[in-house]
């Protein structure tokens, strides 16, 4: 007989799980934007263990039951490994930030565009299509290792994925909407040894992700308006920016986490920034890179045609030195600004490159 | 809205005009565009107008976009009907057909979920929850530990198997980037919820189900089997029963809007298992066979008195009612939730027979 079956109209209780709690009286308060992630860091609820023993995935502070099964074997249970400062912050600005591709982008301002134009647009479009999702699909694998004692930083990246997922979306719409089409795909995120699909560690993967390919992506995004033929190009873009932002800071606020807690990594993580900066250019993950695939496209929309491909080069040489001055400062600003002053870094050899086409 | 906002104030980006200026820089040695790329084009001339609903994911499925095989041997990111490059590495997605993954309703749920967005912090009312009774705070605080606990593991499952997929079914990737943030946000508000009035989270849960829903690794498919038929619909149950039981409008507000996200994420499932069924043989047994093997935890799990008590303490507003009255109302619970089980076991034409230990709540028929 189940133990549902023994109880009778008056039903005897245990209740002796009333007593088993994490710390009571707790009393998160609402501030100004609400009742935040950041207002529930409350007493011990609020502390972040440096290594995590949850195995069964209970929630943090929660009472443990000593008969609860492992489900864990989490492969992040290493604060630093994974941990940004204000993870808070950004997710919740990810919750009040989210947009609708369907509707707020204006679609009707959309008007037929000279053939190469429209060409170039959907090059481009099918290319941020193809690499848009390479940010949803690796850091979801994370998310998914990660012990739950670190959640902050885990809600930020699922609200990654979901942001990721509307810019693949975003793109494909605009591809379709003007009497274009998908063009050729490039292959930039296939399974290259190197590359951010191929990380074995969450940091290394960040270095790749966050700092090096989606700042890249940054930089044009907040460029919209320079290849933006109607408003609705340019609200795409500049809403895809905030996302971008937002996936730019978590990678440069883990990396300054690392730099001021985790110093026995700070050679092997200028090794990873090496690397970024040996392909910010010549890899093919970069919208304003050296491959004729994606660089022609966006030289004819940034001059206006084929006609002004000239004029649109210029330009994208000009933009190839910003987003290289703002790895710069993002670089600097998570704390590992010393390997512009001691000879490490060849950004100013590939700034040069740059220049010179 | 705040992120459309946001933007049309940035009408010109300070970034922008640096590299306008651009154009009276020194001379280049600029490159003879190669033009290779133009006029590649599987399909060009397509021109998708927005709807009623704007300009959705479903309504981009024209001509050859919307041909959607069987199976998708690409390992590549190489978008749905766009020219891909050959000699390309893979990925190396696990998923590659349409019967692991598919469900037509995805691109319509995606764009759902996308309109029917919210946020715990400003959208839930909070400032309505008011002290209550320490019977039923230690109740409602252990019940939002449990479905706290409950959101984990769908975002633990849900991020495991979505990168798997390939990107010819980009419509289920992008409709589980959904899922996974609906189930982070539910993560979330409850754990607001036990944290906000006065008491904590309680005890975690027994976690037998938990485990089983983690190690279906045979496939999504079977995944979605324990996700969504099991504890996906016992979780809406409750989540029905709280709604109606709730102290306050914070509460039937959390509750009432977890329901209406987990209902996509039902909506995909059953829409899966259909799918899944028709195009696999022995589909309908392997999940027959699941369900079995699942009874028996899902059963060690029920019979543990925690979260049993802990709603019908809720439903019944304390330990007192509880006894009573709650304890009913749980059971009327219990029934509903098998009477739907067996409903969607049923449509999925999957046989099914209710266990001894839960025969109880079977109905009469």
């Amino acid at each position: 007989m189940s133990e549902a079956e023994k109880l009778g109209p008056d039903y005897e209780l245990d209740l002796g799980w009333m007593d088993q709690t994490g710390p009571w009286d707790t009393r998160a308060e609402e501030g100004r934007n609400g009742l935040t992630l950041a207002d529930i860091q409350v007493g011990e609820y609020g502390r972040v263990p440096d290594e995590s023993d949850n195995q069964t995935g209970r929630p943090r502070g929660s009472a443990p039951r000593s008969g609860s099964y492992r489900i864990g074997n989490y492969a992040v249970r290493t604060k630093s490994e994974i941990w940004l400062d204000n993870a808070s912050f950004l997710y919740e600005e990810a919750l009040q930030r989210q947009w609708s591709s369907a509707t707020d982008v204006p679609w009707h301002t959309i008007e037929p565009l000279p053939d190469d134009i429209e060409q170039a647009q959907c090059q481009m479009a099918t290319f941020l299509t193809e690499v848009e999702f390479v940010a949803g699909d690796v850091p979801a694998r994370w998310v998914s290792q990660t012990t739950p004692d670190f959640f902050e930083a885990r809600q930020l990246l699922t609200a990654q994925v979901m942001d990721e997922s509307r810019h693949m979306d975003v793109f494909r719409k605009r591809a379709m909407a003007n009497g274009g089409g998908l063009m050729a795909a490039t292959g930039a995120t296939s399974g290259f040894v190197g590359s951010i699909d191929l990380s074995r560690d969450f940091t290394e993967m960040s270095a790749r992700l966050h700092i090096s390919g989606e700042g890249a992506v940054l930089t044009i995004f907040r460029m919209g308006e320079l290849m933006a033929y109607n408003d609705a190009e340019k609200a795409m873009y500049r809403l895809c920016a905030q996302d971008e932002a937002r996936h730019v800071a978590y990678g440069v606020m883990h990396m300054r986490y690392m730099a001021e807690t985790a110093p026995e990594r700070h050679e092997e993580i200028n090794c990873y920034f090496d690397e970024a900066e040996a392909g910010i250019l010549s890899g093919s993950a970069n919208p304003a890179g050296q491959a004729p695939i994606l660089s022609e496209p966006l030289a004819i929309l940034l001059g206006g045609g084929i006609a002004k491909f000239d004029e649109g080069f210029k330009k994208l040489v000009a933009l190839r030195r910003r987003q290289i001055q703002e790895y710069k400062k993002r670089v600097v600003s998570a704390g590992f600004g010393a390997r512009f002053e001691n000879g490490r870094s060849r950004i100013n050899e590939i700034l040069e490159q740059a220049a010179a086409a | 809205m705040k992120a459309v906002k946001a933007a049309a104030k940035a009408v010109k980006s300070p970034h922008a005009e640096t590299v306008r200026k651009a154009v009276a820089a020194p001379m280049l040695e600029i490159p003879e565009p190669k033009l290779t790329w133009m006029n590649k084009s599987r399909q060009w001339g397509v021109r998708v107008k927005p709807g009623k609903k704007g300009l959705t994911l479903g309504s981009l499925n024209v001509g050859i976009y919307g041909e959607i095989p069987m199976d998708w041997p690409d390992q590549t990111r190489n978008p749905r009907g766009a020219i891909g490059r050959k000699g390309m590495p893979p990925v190396g997605y696990m998923l590659r057909s349409k019967s692991q993954v598919w469900a037509d309703c995805a691109a319509d749920l995606y764009e759902e979920a996308i309109q029917r967005r919210w946020a715990p912090a400003t959208d839930v009312p909070w400032d309505t929850v008011k002290p209550l009774p320490d019977d039923l705070e230690r109740a409602v605080c252990q019940v939002n530990t449990e479905l706290s606990q409950y959101a984990n593991v769908e975002i633990e499952v849900i991020s495991a198997w979505q990168h798997q997929m390939v990107y010819g079914y980009h419509e289920v990737k992008q409709y589980l980037a959904t899922a996974g943030f609906d189930a982070a946000r539910h993560y979330e508000v409850f754990r607001k919820r036990a944290l906000m009035n006065g008491g904590g989270l309680g005890l975690e849960g027994p976690g037998q189900v938990n485990r089983m829903i983690l190690e279906s690794r045979g496939g999504w498919t079977e995944a979605v089997v324990y996700l969504v038929l099991v504890r996906g619909l016992f979780a809406q149950t409750i989540l029905r029963y709280l709604e109606h039981y709730a102290s306050n409008e914070a509460e039937s507000f959390i509750y009432r809007n977890v329901l209406q996200d987990k209902a996509r994420l039902l909506t995909y499932g059953l829409d899966h298992l259909k799918f899944a069924i028709a195009h696999n043989e022995d589909q309908k047994q392997i999940i027959a066979t699941l369900l079995a093997i699942g009874d028996g935890l899902f059963i060690r799990d029920f019979n543990d008195p925690v979260l049993r008590e802990a709603l019908a303490i809720v439903f019944g507003g304390s330990i007192e009612g509880a006894r009573g009255a709650g304890m009913d109302v749980y059971h009327d619970m219990m029934r509903a939730y098998i009477s739907t089980h067996l409903e969607y076991c049923q449509w999925l034409d999957v046989p099914r027979r209710i266990p001894e230990q839960l025969e109880q709540y079977a109905p009469q028929d």
